[in-house]
């Protein structure tokens, strides 16, 4: 029996324990396979009932950055919100079904791969601006959402957010195989420059991005991948959204290479977020340090032979386009 | 001197050869190492030709920046020197210098590993 054929048996024996009625898993479909996760799309049947559903399983137990229904809880507590996200159905830890942690939720129909997705909005009149503007709609409302509510074992910072991600990249930068001067530039720039703390701490979705939402012709539809959400500074998803990685050589649209910073900016107030514009930039800056740091790290990690893979070898190659990304975000800071 | 096929003539025709029928004979994420090993291969390819006078303009800029001679110093020892003198303190004098070499140095590893990426200056997104 292959994988696939006995995960569907395993899901068919969960949901028809969950449900109480006999249900057969059709059209099963491997959408994604990552290190972390397996995302497979379905239709479960029971008898004239078709819904179509998605699983997102945990290969290892050992492999989860967080417990699965820390990222369940997450996604629940975003729905709340009014975010758009996928409505989850099912969580389980129990490995016997599918052979790790899993959860289940609703397929929202769209696209998620961000050069559909900028095909799409490139034939549809008007879709980029909607969508940049319903992207900060649905970072407003995440960030409302009553942060106390999050579960316990959501990451947050001990101090001010700005300050836990700068130790972070200092510690990066320390660990680096070879010394970056530009890195340390920026970084020292990015510490002298700290802006003060958000008055509110909130969630942070922590990964909201082309790539990670799932679009149509209407506009958002849903966002994905709730791994990484953590409580911090709001302004930390705005700017990582506007990321140049994630505008897909559509350089001067910064969100997400279909939208600009000023629709971004216009549906967060519109749903009430209070953006900081200079926290705002400083988050910007320092996800590109972050990301460049992250592809060296990468480097180092097949170098070292813990994780052998030419994909990692090659990221080594791509911490000059962050380098340079980076310098150019704070070139005036140094006029 | 080796005979010909050169290296940098091995290297395209091993890009081609990845590029070319192996991308096509295979899917997923393998496919997507191969296109990888594809570009790495036009990576060494631009290195081999750039490499070197890039090598040295980096080791002559950074002295710049230092104000020491490079005394047969290495890219790697300069860069090291530069990183403990910018966080030895606050010196706006030296970070101005550096920006500029720093910015030409970083656009001369990308003219090796990603040609192109520098054309977009971020005009309109730069922190005021």
């Amino acid at each position: 029996m292959s994988v696939l054929d006995q995960t569907a048996k395993g899901l068919a024996a969960f949901l028809a324990q969950k449900w109480g009625r006999p249900v057969a898993i059709e059209n099963l479909e491997q959408a994604s396979a990552g290190a972390r996760r397996r995302n497979l799309l379905f239709d479960a049947v029971s008898g004239s009932d078709r819904t179509p559903l998605v699983a997102t399983i945990v290969p290892f137990a050992a492999m989860q950055l967080v417990p699965i229904e820390v990222e369940a809880s997450n996604l629940q507590l975003a729905e709340a919100a009014g975010m758009p996200v996928p409505h989850v159905h099912a969580v389980s830890s129990d490995n016997s079904f599918v052979g790790g942690p899993f959860f289940i939720t609703s397929r929202i129909a769209g696209e998620t791969i961000p050069r559909q997705v900028l095909r799409l909005v490139e034939r549809t009149p008007g879709l980029g601006a909607t969508l940049a503007r319903q992207c900060g709609a649905a970072l407003a409302r995440l960030h409302a959402a009553d942060a106390s509510r999050a579960h316990p074992l959501v990451v947050r910072p001990a101090g001010s957010p700005l300050e836990a991600a700068l130790a972070v990249s200092r510690r990066s930068i320390d660990e680096l195989l070879q010394p970056s001067p530009a890195f340390t530039l920026c970084f020292n720039w990015l510490k002298r420059n700290i802006p003060p703390a958000p008055r509110r701490i909130t969630i942070v979705h922590g990964d909201f991005r082309n790539g990670n939402i799932i679009v149509g012709a209407d506009g958002l539809r849903a966002s994905l991948d709730w791994e990484v959400c953590h409580l911090g500074d709001p302004m930390e998803d705005a700017g990582w959204v506007v990321q140049r990685m994630w505008r897909f050589r559509n350089d001067s649209l910064e969100v997400g290479g279909f939208g600009t910073r000023d629709d971004l900016r216009a549906g967060y107030q519109e749903a009430g977020g209070e953006w900081n514009e200079a926290r705002f930039q400083w988050w910007k800056a320092q996800g590109t340090l972050r990301w460049g740091l992250g592809l060296a790290g990468q480097a180092k990690q097949h170098l070292d032979g813990s994780v052998p893979s030419i994909v990692l070898a090659a990221s080594g190659r791509r911490v000059a386009e962050l380098e340079y990304d980076t310098l150019m975000l704070l070139k005036r800071g140094f006029e | 001197m080796q005979d010909r096929p050169t290296a940098s003539e091995l290297l395209a025709t091993i890009a081609d050869l990845l590029e070319g029928e192996v991308l096509a004979a295979t899917k997923g994420g393998l496919q997507h190492q191969v296109r990888v090993a594809g570009n790495l291969c036009r990576i060494l390819q631009r290195e081999g030709s750039l490499g070197a006078a890039h090598d040295a303009r980096e080791i002559a800029l950074l002295a710049s920046v230092l104000g020491e001679p490079a005394g047969g110093r290495a890219a790697r020892a300069l860069s090291a020197a530069l990183v403990a003198r910018l966080d030895a303190g606050h010196d706006a004098a030296l970070e101005r210098r550096a920006f500029p070499a720093l910015l030409e140095v970083v656009r001369s590893k990308l003219a090796i590993a990603k040609p192109g990426h520098d054309d977009y200056d971020f005009s309109g997104e730069q922190r005021g």
